[in-house]
């Protein structure tokens, strides 16, 4: 009989079973290491658990809306779910944490975390962006360039299947791709305009983790745009849906829900992490796993809390916190509510079925010395989608027979477009915990101070007035923006609290995402990002933890680790 | 003898009730809810005078009253709550001092009169309509007429014997030509 310490010994752990710690389960257990995956949430089994994926309209009994029970049970969730998916977020009166200034934590505690609810869209970053911090003198260089990335975007965006277009654009790397999702009539008449009145900016195909066609083992996107309750045809990328699959089918997996990581135990001989503590969720008991390797994949706000709790005689202020950088430097996309118009025309045109898919228009801004902006750094994306007026959005008269008749026929053309802006690292922003409030696990809650700074605003404003011009330009009527933006998280985009770096001093990780300070430690998720670029930035994630996971298969194989 | 003790004892005893109390209370002030169930016959001819039955069935068929009922019960907010029921009440009052009628018995050129009427002190979309709505809420015909259109378009006969609905499409064919009689789509 093992004692303990046998059982719940492993090569790996890894903390966390969303978009980041999937592939880092596939990685390390196919690469032969017994890996343990901790989630502190429920399991959801791909297919079985999308309880509500082909529920008809009329099958929910408040259609889409939450009561407002359940409203007041997710204050700050409520924004990003609704009656669908609502089991895909967690509550928040379960789960509070303290917020200096309005910043959403929007969060789902399940196997598969948030890569089931993601906006699965999947651009990669460029050398401009792994050289904006060097360039510009915010933050600390990146300790990695595109060269170093290139074959580990090729080989995610292969299994993950991307489909999008070609575009040839040094800012935003072309990939893999699957064909793209076409754009409907307006989309395309939106594409031709910006063509024609501006030189600096065009529309591509979004690129989007749907599959376009069947992929081995997965199916292909029914095109029903239901994705965030979880796709019974496997038609885009989850963790559920791939990851994890391999994961097992490896038979190295082990995998242990209700599993709320407490913290990483280090030892002051071997100046190494030895384990992870725990707290079952449910019996509230804790039990203590050991492995050579531990990689941190808990989401950015997450795993800086879980370093900053694991406190240590050299570590008083967090694992591997010499720099006193973790928890700081907090990043999320500066989006604004939006813009909006309608169009007189293509009415001989509609469409059929339902694209989960976007239009983009690429970063324009600060590309070169021709599209430098005085008023910011950086630059910003933009989101949009096309479609036709129904029964939601078309503006009706009257009521009886002709009401009707209104709502049987499709109505005007009308776009939408958001930007998603690049947030610059500063200290100030970030996270820590609060000692004296605890959660129903005893542990402190987290707190969070993020303000967007000048550049962030006027980007925000920039971006709104590119949108209301580009439509405007092509033709649009009853232009107009939300001129509230969200407040800070909404992008769901947080990143930055553990970053990488060249210098031990001003940077937590290497640029194998391993920790400066310990070495059997690696944090792939959105905590080691340097500067926050302007895409969508789970696949530079995915590709980080590749490439990561290779490395510490071999230093773990040439023991060295 | 510890007071605290025996304060905490007490409320021990009668937990429950005090829970309940300053529940209702703290959550709901002098809640109206659960009310409407009472106004289900009003409701089912109020709907289907908004979207009648025609080639196409209407919303009472569609149980659009009972959506309305569950959604003002347990999603709206007690203004809007408050705004509905005194509104069904007001409505009811003006069919019996115009008409000597419930709305119910009212006939059918009574029951257009009495909401074009209504229709007509309404313009969702006027400026002075939006602002007016955050602040009060919005009003009784606002309510009552985006839920019809609501509850009617996501019910299953108007999803697809007025609408098209298709739950699996499989394909998405981006740029199509409209049909004769085309018909919009019921989901986004």
């Amino acid at each position: 009989m093992k004692n303990q310490t046998e059982i719940n010994t492993f090569d790996a752990i890894v903390v966390g079973s969303g978009i980041s710690g999937g592939w880092a389960a596939k990685e390390l257990t196919e690469g032969g290491l017994k890996t343990l995956v901790l989630e502190r949430g429920r399991n959801v089994e791909h297919i079985k658990d999308y309880t509500t994926a082909l529920k008809a309209p009329w099958e929910f009994k408040h259609r889409t809306h939450l009561t407002k029970e359940e409203l007041e049970e997710r204050p700050i969730q409520s924004s990003h779910c609704n009656a669908g998916d609502k089991h895909f977020y967690v509550k928040d009166s379960e789960h509070p944490y303290i917020q200096d200034k309005p910043f959403k934590w929007i969060r789902g505690y399940q196997v598969g975390g948030r890569s089931l609810t993601w906006g699965r869209q999947s651009y990669r970053f460029s050398e401009l962006d792994f050289e904006a911090n060097k360039k510009d003198g915010h933050g600390v260089d990146w300790p990695i360039r595109y060269n170093d990335l290139k074959e580990w975007y090729d080989y995610v965006e292969e299994y993950v299947g991307i489909s999008g277009s070609s575009e040839s654009l040094p800012h935003l790397p072309d990939g893999v791709f699957l064909p793209a999702i076409p754009m409907n009539a307006i989309e395309k008449h939106l594409k031709e305009s910006v063509s024609k009145h501006y030189s600096d900016r065009l529309i591509i195909n979004g690129r989007v983790a749907n599959l376009s066609e069947y992929k081995e083992g997965r199916g292909k996107c029914m095109f029903r745009n239901l994705c965030s309750r979880g796709c019974p045809f496997s038609g885009y990328f989850s963790s559920n849906s791939t990851t994890l699959v391999d994961a097992y089918n490896s038979g190295n997996l082990t995998l242990r829900e209700h599993s709320v990581v407490k913290e990483v135990i280090y030892d002051e001989e071997t100046k190494k992490a030895v384990g992870v503590k725990i707290i079952d969720a449910i019996s509230k008991e804790e039990t203590t796993y050991y492995a050579k390797i531990i990689f941190l994949n808990a989401s950015a706000i997450a795993t800086a809390s879980i370093l900053l709790n694991s406190v240590s005689k050299s570590f008083p202020n967090g694992l591997g916190n010499s720099s006193l950088q973790v928890g700081h430097n907090l990043m999320d996309h500066v989006v604004n509510e939006g813009t909006y118009g309608t169009y007189d025309g293509l009415l001989d045109k509609y469409y059929e079925g339902r694209s989960p898919g976007t239009i983009y228009i690429p970063r324009f801004q600060n590309l070169n010395t021709k599209t430098t902006n005085t008023d910011f750094v950086r630059g910003y994306g933009i989101q949009g989608k096309g479609e036709r007026e129904n029964w939601e959005s078309k503006p009706t008269e009257g009521f009886g027979v002709a009401l009707k008749a209104q709502l049987e026929t499709p109505g005007k053309w009308k776009i939408s477009l958001g930007g998603r802006g690049e947030v610059l690292p500063n200290y100030e922003n970030k996270i820590s915990l609060d000692l004296q409030n605890r959660d129903q696990w005893g542990l402190p809650l987290v707190k969070v101070h993020f303000e967007y700074g000048s550049n962030d605003l006027a980007m925000m404003e920039h971006m709104t007035k590119a949108s209301e011009d580009i439509l405007i330009k092509a033709g649009f009527e009853n232009v107009g923006s939300y001129r509230n933006s969200p407040p800070p998280g909404s992008a769901v985009h947080e990143m930055g609290t553990a970053r990488m770096g060249n210098d031990p001093k001003t940077s937590v990780l290497n640029k194998y995402n391993q920790m400066h300070d310990v070495n059997n430690v690696f944090i792939t998720d959105g905590s080691c990002m340097t500067s926050s670029g302007c895409q969508n930035p789970s696949l530079t994630y995915m590709a980080l933890t590749a490439r990561a996971c290779r490395y510490a298969i071999n230093q773990f194989k040439s023991n060295q680790l | 003898m510890n007071r605290r003790k025996a304060i905490g004892g007490i409320l021990a005893i009668t937990g429950i009730g005090i829970a309940s109390y300053s529940g209702v209370n703290l959550f709901h002030g002098k809640s109206n809810r659960g009310q409407l169930k009472n106004y289900l016959n009003l409701l089912s001819e109020l709907v289907d005078v908004i979207i009648p039955p025609t080639e196409t069935p209407g919303a009472k068929e569609a149980k659009v009253q009972n959506y309305i009922i569950d959604f003002m019960e347990s999603c709206s907010s007690k203004k809007e709550y408050n705004n509905f029921l005194n509104g069904l009440t007001d409505l009811q009052d003006t069919c019996l001092n115009n008409y000597d009628n419930n709305f119910e018995d009212c006939t059918m050129n009574q029951k257009v009169e009495v909401l074009e009427n209504l229709d007509s002190n309404y313009d969702s979309n006027s400026l002075f309509a939006k602002i007016d709505a955050k602040i009060r809420g919005r009003s009784f015909f606002n309510i009552l007429k985006s839920l019809t259109v609501e509850g009617y378009c996501t019910s299953e006969l108007g999803a697809t014997k007025l609408l098209a609905y298709v739950p699996v499409p499989f394909n998405y064919k981006a740029i199509t030509t409209i049909e004769p009689n085309q018909k919009a789509w019921a989901t986004r």
